[in-house]
């Protein structure tokens, strides 16, 4: 029985945040989805999407569409990687298989940064411009916990029992 | 009010003043704005001065900022910071340090409070507070400010720039030290001096560094620290006699902290260079006032000087200068006054020189006068007494000229006085000699460099001159003249003495009928004689010393005998003979003369008698004297003595002189009307010898006028004398007197009076005085033959002159001297 759940996502003065992300956890182990992997393309000197969730062990891809190239970079301990000097698609696609925040930066443009949240589950959602983020869960036991770029570390992880639609007001 | 003695000196100071005043005026607010200036370019400069030091710091922190951005942003460091590889994070921090001259390098990390930094700061940095100031310098560092601190006591400028991984991961935080360096740097740019001083809670206010010399910085603390207490950031500070202006700025304030950074600008150069400007400024002042003040100088000169020269005229005229013509040369003001001085001039100088004429000139003669004489012999003696010569001085004095003047004209007596002074002047002996004019009639001589002889020879040759008639306005005259001489240095020492002499000689030439007579000191009576002869002379009235002699007098017409003149003789015991005018003067001052008139009328009376007895129908007449006209009782004696002796008043005549009645003519005339109210006969003697005229004789009741014998005596040689006598005759006779020619010396003479209507006559040919005895005997013999000339002796033969000169004028009578 699924149940639809709707997480608002608010700062300290309580206004909605954008882009952040909620991830719920059953305690199950869950496989990866085959095939499941994203792309973070490179266009306009920006990152996009800015943020991208994706669930452990999953492969992203940097395509550059931009016309000059790009020196993809983190320093993150969940990913350390390098994408020297490059143009065009790179071959082979970057496996983020440790949860954590990745932080993107482009060692020629400091301006672009770009996020990459790593979590050892299916359950995540981002916030769209009114900080709201919906996913279905089946009715059950599920910790969960949100972040936002700019926090090093996820936000505090609750306890949550869903049962039907359920409403989850989280304030970072 | 100043006293000036130019002109010039005046308008040089006036306007001086007023110049000096308007330089002054400049000067001073001159100086006063540019002490003003100077500050204001002192406090510009310093504005200047923070601005570039503000901005200089901007442009160090932006390029430190730069220089550490660059470690920021490298790559491998990034990568180090990324994987907390803090040793290599400190050699980096180390190396790049030592690459920009920091002094202070550290980064900090912002996820995990780690902090990495280089050896020398550990302490500072890992303290308690080291977080807490390094998020402080983040901050203040994000909002653009400059950042300073005071790190383990020493001040720094703090840089912090991030590391960006590309999220900001942590800090570098770079320290440069604020030292020397950084002071000097500042100077080079703002020219000012620098200093920095700063306080901690350890310490004090104390110099961190500072350009300027060490004495005035460690003021600078004492000031900076009252001055910042205050809360200002503009001062002023003297040290050393200069000024300096602060401007004090804080860079770094917390709690207990503070830095301040305290640019100094010293008023000084712009002082000098202002006050060298107002040096310029005085300099150019004074030459200025020199310049101006030689112009008003040279100016008023030129100005005043044609005063000055006119004052200097004016002077020379004041000193009685008056040759000099005074140049006119302007025809301004100034010429007008020389104009004027110059008329002034001439008036003075002729006025001085007709005042010189009258006052050493006679006028009449053109000879000097007394005054010019007596001036004229003090400087010759002068030059005398320093030779040793003698010098003579030589009165003369014309008999008669009173008459002469009278009867023939003022106009002849004046070119007879000038003939006699040409005569003189003629025969002077050297060109020093000096002919003066003393009196009407008389007339001086100084003959320098003579002695007696040589005086004397002059004089004779003016005695020569004058033997023959003087031809004036075409009449001839005979000038007669009496000369006095004396000498220098036997006769008196001064130019006083020496005339005096002159004239008592020119007396006795007179009365002697001497040609001249040289002066000498027996012609003075001494007055101890003259003492004696008074006392002398009461005895000899008493004693009956005194002897009456008669004088003949006849008609001249018939040669009949009328009478005589009686007239008076002292045979003195010792001394023999005295002659009137040795004592009748001095008995007229002592009023013995009463005594003497008494016992002459007593003697005339009795005489009178006697020839009544005798049956003789003769007059005796007595002379009066001034006293006895001033005699009230007079008129009353005489009629007691003539009716005592039965006499009528017509046989006594009294002869009065003209100066006798001149004495107190009111009184003289009130007796003299008594007298001729009872009937006695009045004659005037000596007519032409004084000074009236006939008019006011005219109103005397005097019957007879007697014509002095001077005149008489040669009027047979000189036919002005005659004139006169002529003229005095038919005057008299107009007024109905009866004339009486007196100094008939020869028949001629007698003759020619009748001719020309005289009436009575008296003289030597006649008669010449005798004693009464005598006197019966000539009449005896004059009534018998009238043409014989009686040889009576003459009684000077046994007389005892003391003057020892022979006595030519009759002696006997009694008013010669009056």
């Amino acid at each position: 029985m699924a149940a639809d759940i709707t997480a608002t996502i608010m700062d300290a003065s309580g206004k909605p945040i954008v882009d952040a992300v909620v991830a719920f956890y059953d305690g199950k182990t869950t496989a990866l989805p085959a095939g499941a992997g994203a792309r973070i393309v490179q266009k306009n000197k920006l990152f996009n999407p800015r943020i991208t969730v994706v669930q452990t062990g999953s492969k992203i891809n940097f395509p550059n569409e931009d016309t000059v190239r790009h020196h993809v970079y983190s320093f993150s301990p969940a990913k350390k990687f390098e994408l020297k000097l490059y143009s065009g698609v790179p071959t082979d696609p970057l496996v983020f298989d440790q949860a954590g925040v990745v932080t993107l930066g482009c060692n020629i443009h400091d301006s672009m940064v770009g996020y990459i949240y790593i979590v050892d589950t299916p359950f995540f959602a981002k916030t769209d411009d009114k900080g709201k983020a919906t996913l279905k869960l089946s009715n059950g036991q599920y910790s969960y916990q949100a972040w936002q770029p700019g926090q090093t570390k996820p936000g505090a992880e609750q306890k949550i029992t869903i049962e039907g639609a359920t409403e989850v007001k989280i304030t970072l | 009010m100043i006293q000036f003695k130019h002109i010039r000196s005046r308008i040089a100071f006036t306007f001086l003043t007023v110049v000096v005043a308007i330089q002054l005026a400049g000067l001073i607010p001159l100086k006063y704005a540019l002490d003003k200036h100077a500050n204001q370019l002192a406090e510009e400069q310093i504005n200047v001065g923070e601005r570039v030091f503000v901005s200089l710091l901007q442009h160090n922190t932006q390029s430190l900022k730069q220089a550490t951005q660059v470690l920021a942003a490298d790559f491998a460091f990034r990568e180090a910071v990324a994987t907390n590889d803090a040793e290599t994070i400190e050699s980096a921090l180390e190396s790049y340090q030592g690459r920009i001259h920091a002094q202070v390098a550290y980064y900090i990390s912002n996820r995990d409070d780690l902090v990495i930094g280089t050896a020398d700061n550990q302490t500072a940095l890992f303290g308690p507070n080291a977080k807490v100031d390094a998020m402080q310098a983040i901050v203040d560092n994000q909002s653009g400010m400059l950042k300073f601190d005071i790190v383990d006591g020493k001040p720094y400028q703090l840089i912090t720039v991030p590391v960006k991984a590309p999220d900001v991961i942590g800090w570098i935080v770079m320290g440069f030290a604020v030292d020397g360096r950084l002071a000097s740097q500042i100077k080079q740019l703002t020219h000012l001096d620098v200093a920095f001083v700063q306080k901690t809670p350890q310490h004090d206010w104390q110099l961190i560094s500072g350009t300027a010399d060490h004495a005035l910085s460690n003021l600078l603390v004492k000031t900076v620290a009252d001055v910042y207490r205050q809360k200002m950031s503009l001062h002023r500070v003297d040290f050393n006699d200069q000024s300096y202006h602060l401007k004090i700025r804080s860079l770094h304030q917390a709690g207990d902290e503070a830095l301040l950074v305290v640019l100094q600008g010293s008023v000084e150069p712009f002082i000098q260079d202002l006050s060298l400007l107002f040096k310029s400024m005085i300099l150019l002042t004074l030459v200025g006032v020199c310049i101006l003040a030689a112009l008003i100088w040279y100016v008023s000169r030129k100005t005043t000087e044609p005063i000055a020269a006119l004052v200097k005229e004016a002077d020379y005229i004041a000193m009685g200068d008056y040759d000099k013509e005074i140049q006119v040369n302007s025809i301004d003001e100034i010429g007008h006054l020389a104009k004027a001085l110059n008329s002034m001039r001439e008036a003075v100088l002729q006025r001085t020189l007709r005042i010189q004429r009258l006052a050493f000139n006679d006028e009449l003669t053109g000879l000097s006068n007394r005054l010019a004489f007596i001036q004229g012999v003090h400087q010759a003696l002068l030059t005398h007494a320093e030779s040793k010569q003698k010098l003579s001085v030589i009165v003369i004095n014309i008999h008669r000229f009173k008459p002469i003047n009278q009867t023939l004209g003022r106009d002849f007596g004046d070119d007879l006085l000038r003939h006699v002074g040409q005569v003189l002047k003629q025969n002077v002996l050297g060109e020093h000699d000096m002919v003066a004019r003393l009196d009407a009639d008389e007339f001086a001589v100084m003959l320098q460099h003579t002695d007696q002889a040589q005086a004397t020879r002059y004089a004779d040759k003016l005695l020569h001159v004058f033997e023959q008639p003087v031809s004036v306005q075409g009449q001839a005259i005979d000038v007669r003249t009496g000369i006095g001489i004396s000498l220098y240095p036997d006769h008196g020492m001064n130019e006083e003495a020496l005339l005096n002499h002159a004239e008592t000689a020119l007396q006795e030439s007179k009365a002697k009928k001497s040609p001249w007579i040289v002066y000498n000191t027996a012609l003075e009576i001494d007055q101890s004689e003259t003492l004696t002869l008074i006392s002398d002379l009461k005895e000899a009235i008493q004693q009956d010393q005194l002897l009456l002699y008669i004088q003949p007098k006849i008609d001249v017409k018939t040669r009949r005998a009328l009478g005589g003149e009686a007239l008076i003789r002292w045979v003195h015991p010792e001394k023999g003979m005295i002659f009137p005018d040795q004592f009748i003067p001095f008995a007229e001052q002592t009023g013995i003369i009463s005594d003497i008139t008494n016992w002459m009328l007593l003697r005339a009376c009795q005489v009178l008698a006697g020839f009544r007895k005798q049956g003789l129908d003769i007059t005796l007449a007595v002379n009066l004297s001034t006293r006895d006209l001033n005699n009230m009782e007079l008129p009353e004696q005489i009629a007691h003595l003539l009716s005592s002796h039965g006499l009528d008043a017509k046989a006594l005549k009294l002869e009065i002189t003209e100066g006798s009645l001149m004495q107190d003519p009111e009184r003289a005339e009130l007796v003299v009307k008594k007298l001729a109210a009872m009937g006695l006969h009045l004659a005037i003697d000596d007519f032409g010898t004084g000074y009236s005229s006939l008019a006011y004789l005219r109103q005397l009741p005097v019957q007879e006028l007697k014509i002095d014998r001077s005149f008489v005596m040669f009027m047979d040689k000189n036919s002005g004398d005659a004139s006169i006598v002529k003229s005095t005759i038919d005057l008299a006779h107009n007024l109905g007197l009866i004339v009486v020619a007196e100094g008939i010396e020869n028949e001629f003479v007698l003759n020619q009076l009748a001719r020309l209507g005289c009436n009575e006559g008296q003289g030597y040919f006649i008669g010449k005085p005798m004693p009464e005895k005598d006197f019966s005997v000539w009449l005896q013999r004059w009534e018998g033959q009238n043409e014989i000339d009686i040889d009576i002796g003459d009684d000077l033969s046994y007389a005892i002159n003391p003057l020892d000169v022979e006595v030519q004028k009759d002696p006997f009578k009694l008013d010669y001297l009056n």
